[in-house]
Order: C-alpha cells, then sequence, then structure tokens
C-alpha cells in the first residue's frame, strides 16, 4: 500500500504528470490514424524514451497503449475504418449507429466502456500481478524455460493466418535473439562481420521496421481506398438507460478483456472479438447487432481497454509479454536496462506502481479527452496518406538512427520492413516474431542453466511438477485445436 | 501451380538450412568453456523446430487457399523510393534527403496541393532539426558539401 500511495504521489510530478498526458493524447491520435495502431506507435516512439528513464518512459509507453484501443474506436465509428485492429469489432455497430447519426452517442459510450474496461483491468493488475510474482518467486531455470516455451506456443494465437505461420515467425524472432556474441562462450554467431551485431540486433530498429516500415509498404499497396466519414455531432455521455442497457455487456467484457489479456501474446483484438461474440450471446436484442446496437459497441470497447490492463500481468510479474505492444513494452523496459519479473516487485516497487497508477490515470484521461475533444482527434484522423506516411517513414528514419547515431540502424530498420511486408503477403504475422525476439534470450539462457542443473540431462525436467504441467499446458494449447477438430470430422463422418 | 503455402514452406526451408549449414562456421572451443552445450547447440535446436513447422505448413491443406493477389506497383515505386533516399543520405545530408523524400512520395502517392507539400515537408524537417539536432545534440550525416 505504501509502495501504491508512492506510485500515486510520482504523478504529482509535473514532468511524469506531462508524459502521461502526452502519451495519452499520442495514443488516442494514432489510435485514430488509420494504420497507425498502438504497436506501430510504440515502436516508432520507443527511441524518444531512452533519455526519459525507467519511469517516465514505461509510464508514456503504458499511456499510449491505454489511449490507443479507445482512438481506434473513433475512426471505427466515423469512417468504418479501425485505427486500430483492437477496434475492428467496434465498427460492427458502431459505424450503423453513426449512419443512423448517433455518432456522437456512440463515441460517448465507447469512452465510458473503455474506460470502465481500463480501469476495471489496472486494478486486476494491481492485485494479480503481485500474487503472480509471489508465486513466480520461487521458479528456477526450468520452470521459466517452461514458462518461456509456454509464452512462445501462445503466439500461435496471434495474428497471421495459421498458426504453424506464427510459430514458425516466433521460432524465427528467438533464432533473431541468438545474433551476436553467445553469452556462456564469447563466439559470435550470425554477425557476418558487421560490428554493430557482435552486441545482438538491436531491437529498435527491428521494430520500426516491422511494425511502421511494413505499414507503410502495406498502404502503399492500397493507396486510392477513399473514406467516407459520417457526421459527428456533438459527444455525449451515455444516458441512464443506455448504461443500465449496456452494464452486462460492459461488465461481462471487462472480465473476458482482462482475463485474454493476461494469456501471454493474446491481446487486444482477440479480446474484442470474443466479447462482441459473447455480448451478443447474452443479449436481449440479438437482432440488433450488426445495424447498430449500442451493446455492440460497449463490449468489444471494454474489452479491449481491459486487456491492455491484463496483458501487463504476465508481462511486469514475469517478463512474459501479454501482447504484440507490451512485448514492445518490454523491449522498452530492457533497453533502460529493467528487467520484468518477480524480483521487480521487492527491488523496484516504486517504478511498478508509478506503471499502475499512470495507466489509471491515462485511462481518466482519454475518458475526459475523448468526451472532450472527439471531433478534433477525429478530424486528424482523416490526414491524407500521402502527407502521414513520408512523415512516418522520416520518423521512423530518425528513430533508427538517433539511439546509436549509426546508419546502420536505418538500413536494419528498412530490411525488417521488407522483411514484414513479404511476411504479411504470404501470411506470416509479424507480432509473433517481436515475441520470439524479446523471448529469445530468456530461452537460450533458462534452458542453458536448466541443463546445467541436470547434468546435460533433458529427462530433468521430468522431476520438476511445475515445469512439467506448463509443458503439458502448452501441448494442449497446441494440440487442442487440431484434436477438437478431428474429434468433430469424425463424429460428422459417423452420422448417418 | 505451387501454393502460397508450400512455396513459403520451401523459402523458410532454405533459409533455415542456410542458416544451419553457418552453425558449423561458428568457432570451436573447449569442451571446459562450453559445459557440454556451445553456442551452435541452441540455434540448431531453433532451426530444427523451424524446418520441421515448415514441413507441416506444406501438407496440403483441406481449406483452398485465396489466390495471392498482385503486388502493386506502387509498392515497387514506394520500395525504390526508400532506398533511393538512403542512398541520397551519405551525398547531400539526412535534412536534405528527408525533404526530398517527403515532397518525393507525397507527389508519388497522389498530394497534387504543391504548397501543402513543401509547407507540410519544410515543417516536419524544421521540427526534426529543431527536436533532435538542437534538443537532443543528435549529430546527423551532412554528406559531401
Amino acid at each position: 500500500m505504501e509502495a501504491f500511495a508512492g506510485g500515486m504521489a510520482l504523478l504529482l510530478d509535473p514532468y511524469i504528470l506531462f508524459v502521461v498526458v502526452a502519451g495519452t493524447v499520442i495514443g488516442i491520435i494514432v489510435g485514430a490514424l488509420p494504420g497507425i495502431s498502438g504497436s506501430t506507435t510504440t515502436a516508432l516512439l520507443l527511441p524518444f524514451t531512452i533519455t526519459m528513464g525507467p519511469v517516465p518512459a514505461i509510464a508514456f509507453l503504458g499511456s499510449i497503449y491505454c489511449a490507443a484501443n479507445f482512438g481506434g474506436s473513433i475512426t471505427a465509428i466515423l469512417v468504418n475504418s479501425p485505427g486500430d485492429p483492437s477496434a475492428s469489432a467496434t465498427a460492427f455497430d458502431g459505424y450503423p449507429m453513426a449512419q443512423k447519426g448517433e455518432a456522437g452517442r456512440a463515441l460517448g459510450m465507447s469512452a465510458v466502456a473503455s474506460a470502465i474496461g481500463g480501469i476495471f483491468s489496472v486494478i486486476v493488475l494491481i492485485i494479480a500481478a503481485p500474487l503472480l510474482a509471489r508465486v513466480a518467486y520461487s521458479f528456477g531455470p526450468p520452470e521459466y524455460f517452461a514458462l518461456a516455451v509456454f509464452g512462445l506456443s501462445m503466439v500461435a494465437m496471434t495474428g497471421g493466418d495459421s498458426a504453424v505461420k506464427n510459430l514458425i515467425a516466433g521460432a524465427f524472432g528467438v533464432l533473431l535473439a541468438t545474433v551476436g556474441q553467445d553469452l556462456t562462450t564469447g563466439v559470435e554467431r550470425y554477425t557476418f562481420g558487421i560490428h554493430s551485431f557482435t552486441d545482438g540486433i538491436e531491437f529498435i530498429p527491428v521494430l520500426i521496421g516491422l511494425f511502421a516500415l511494413t505499414e507503410l509498404l502495406e498502404q502503399a499497396s492500397q493507396l486510392g481506398s477513399r473514406t467516407v466519414a459520417a457526421r459527428l455531432g456533438a459527444v455525449r455521455l451515455p444516458t441512464w438507460q443506455d448504461m443500465r442497457q449496456c452494464a452486462k455487456a460492459i461488465s461481462l467484457s471487462s472480465v473476458i478483456g482482462t482475463f485474454i489479456g493476461i494469456l501471454p501474446a493474446l491481446g487486444a483484438t482477440t479480446a474484442a472479438m470474443i466479447a462482441y461474440v459473447e455480448t451478443r450471446r447474452w443479449s436481449k436484442n440479438k437482432d440488433q447487432f450488426g445495424k447498430g446496437a449500442i451493446e455492440g459497441v460497449a463490449g468489444p470497447e471494454a474489452a479491449n481497454n481491459a486487456a491492455v490492463g491484463g496483458a501487463m500481468v504476465p508481462t511486469l510479474a514475469l517478463g512474459i509479454p501479454g501482447s504484440t505492444t507490451t512485448a514492445i513494452i518490454l523491449a522498452g523496459m530492457i533497453v533502460q536496462g529493467v528487467r520484468p519479473g518477480p524480483h521487480l516487485f521487492t527491488e523496484q516497487p516504486l517504478l511498478l506502481y508509478a506503471v499502475f497508477s499512470s495507466m489509471l490515470l491515462a485511462n481518466l484521461l482519454y475518458l475526459v479527452l475523448g468526451l472532450g475533444f472527439a471531433k478534433v482527434f477525429a478530424r486528424i484522423s482523416l490526414v491524407p496518406a500521402p502527407l502521414l506516411w513520408p512523415a512516418v517513414f522520416v520518423l521512423s528514419v530518425i528513430g533508427a538512427y538517433a539511439p546509436n547515431q549509426a546508419m546502420a540502424e536505418v538500413w536494419v530498420a528498412i530490411a525488417f520492413g521488407f522483411i514484414g511486408f513479404f511476411m504479411r503477403r504470404f501470411g506470416f504475422s509479424p507480432a509473433p516474431l517481436v515475441i520470439g525476439l524479446v523471448l529469445g534470450k530468456m530461452v537460450e539462457e533458462t534452458l542453458k542453466q536448466s541443463l546445467l542443473i541436470f547434468d546435460l540431462s533433458w529427462g530433468g525436467f521430468l522431476g520438476r511438477p511445475i515445469a512439467m504441467t506448463l509443458f503439458g499446458i502448452t501441448v494442449l494449447f497446441l494440440l487442442g485445436p487440431y484434436l477438437i477438430n478431428l474429434i468433430r470430422r469424425r463424429s460428422a463422418r459417423a452420422l448417418p | 501451380m505451387v501454393s502460397a503455402n508450400r512455396l513459403a514452406a520451401g523459402v523458410v526451408v532454405v533459409i533455415a538450412a542456410g542458416l544451419f549449414a553457418l552453425t558449423f562456421g561458428f568457432e570451436k572451443m573447449p569442451e571446459g568453456i562450453t559445459r557440454g552445450f556451445g553456442a551452435e547447440a541452441f540455434p540448431r535446436l531453433v532451426l530444427g523446430t523451424i524446418i520441421v513447422l515448415a514441413c507441416l505448413l506444406a501438407v496440403p491443406s483441406p481449406v483452398s487457399e485465396p489466390a495471392q493477389p498482385r503486388i502493386p506497383k506502387m509498392v515497387y515505386f514506394s520500395s525504390a523510393a526508400l532506398v533511393a533516399f538512403m542512398a541520397l543520405v551519405p551525398v547531400i545530408g539526412m535534412l536534405p534527403a528527408m525533404l526530398l523524400f517527403l515532397v518525393g512520395l507525397g507527389y508519388l502517392w497522389g498530394e497534387r496541393r504543391h504548397w501543402v507539400l513543401l509547407s507540410s515537408a519544410i515543417l516536419l524537417t524544421a521540427a526534426i532539426w529543431a527536436v533532435f539536432v538542437k534538443g537532443f545534440g543528435v549529430q546527423l550525416p551532412k554528406g559531401l558539401f
């Protein structure tokens, strides 16, 4: 409690307060810009946090993460083009509402539901993260190895068009983490004589390339598509009747979003989609869904913002990213010299609670900003692509160059821009690659340490019940969908 | 015609096999240092996993794959613009290259309001100079002149 009070007190620091407000405003704006997601923005702005110090840097990135999901709903509702992928489900009913002249009502509900979902998940984060960390405190290298493998297996369910492709991308990410000097032997691996690769591939240019530059090329392939914005009247707070109608959707979706967020690698987009389906399932107005049901806006918005706090639970407590954006935030923490995990709760509680309280503040701020300035944000979101994307490239270049002042890093970013573009063309999502890259070092180190403990015998894992349970869950997650399909097909064949 | 998944699987196997072959070129260290787990062991384990997964990807799916849309010409032009920017930086310096890139790509992507293009490019370049060069003291490549 003392640490939490300390964290809250940090918000009185004008610099931290400025950083949280700036992160929230930037988050809403970029969330509203079609094509620029929260993960693209955190990747793009990561280099600018290097000079900030750990607390403001993480508070800044966390605020962007919180606000971008809400920002995405602005364009989802007004132009049927979600600014952030997590707002895709919001467009199903938000845009029909806007077409009926209810854009202000939809945006008001989106802001309130987002804030409730977000605040709920931060409260869960404050309670669950220390508990999880306490459990993980007794983990040794074998348990951490099993946990990292579990985290990697979850990438099977992120983006992309097949689980196998996601796993391949994740494995390439792990391989990318092996570039540079091997910590045990000092042997250089895959450096190709390039001096800057000796210490490993830098996160920042890879992230900028995979997210910002890949998206630039993707936008180049979609030029010419025009969006028609619905008229936006005044954004207003939901009425008491709207709140009563959506109470079940918001509470159910907040729980769903937080739970899905906690699962490693699954993020806000999955949470919003599942919440939409569940909101419709439990609604009395099922037939209104897709035609402008306000519950269809409230559910996904509560869920995608609840997933943010949820995703921070494994990220902070275990060092396993809960989503693509938290993988980038994790990279940001590593760049700052902070390695998330259970020890953080004893060694740097103030940092953690500063992050918690800044996330709480960001959730309240975008509620106020969303209700007050939605019209302004909506106008910014209509910046034409020929002005926006060249500017994104220029910022990417400076972001990749500035940390080490090396053009080689810009080349790396551009190379990963092309790699990401071709990955997407073939149905591979770049997100698993990032998660693999962030987890790669942990996987290798903990495997090596485990094998040393077990005298190089893989059978040693059999004597570690927690590790074996995690391996079991991993196998279940990987094979479960295939087994269910197989059983379904068999029973369908058995039917007359 | 080869399916996109099989093509992707083939490319993945070729890359993984190439990277696997490279592990044989890693410096050899005495057993006392490697403690039975050399620098090549982990990459080989990961690459082996990738090859197995690529084989799974090559297995024909019962669901038909959507046809691969062609890459629009604009992607090639934009890619060429990125490479041209990189080639220009050592010659004219980063800030002028940025200014040219902002105007050039904006024009290529269809912006025809010259004053909008030019003023937004000058504003952004000036902002980068003010924040990074003057504010953070970042030394940008200056070019030959």
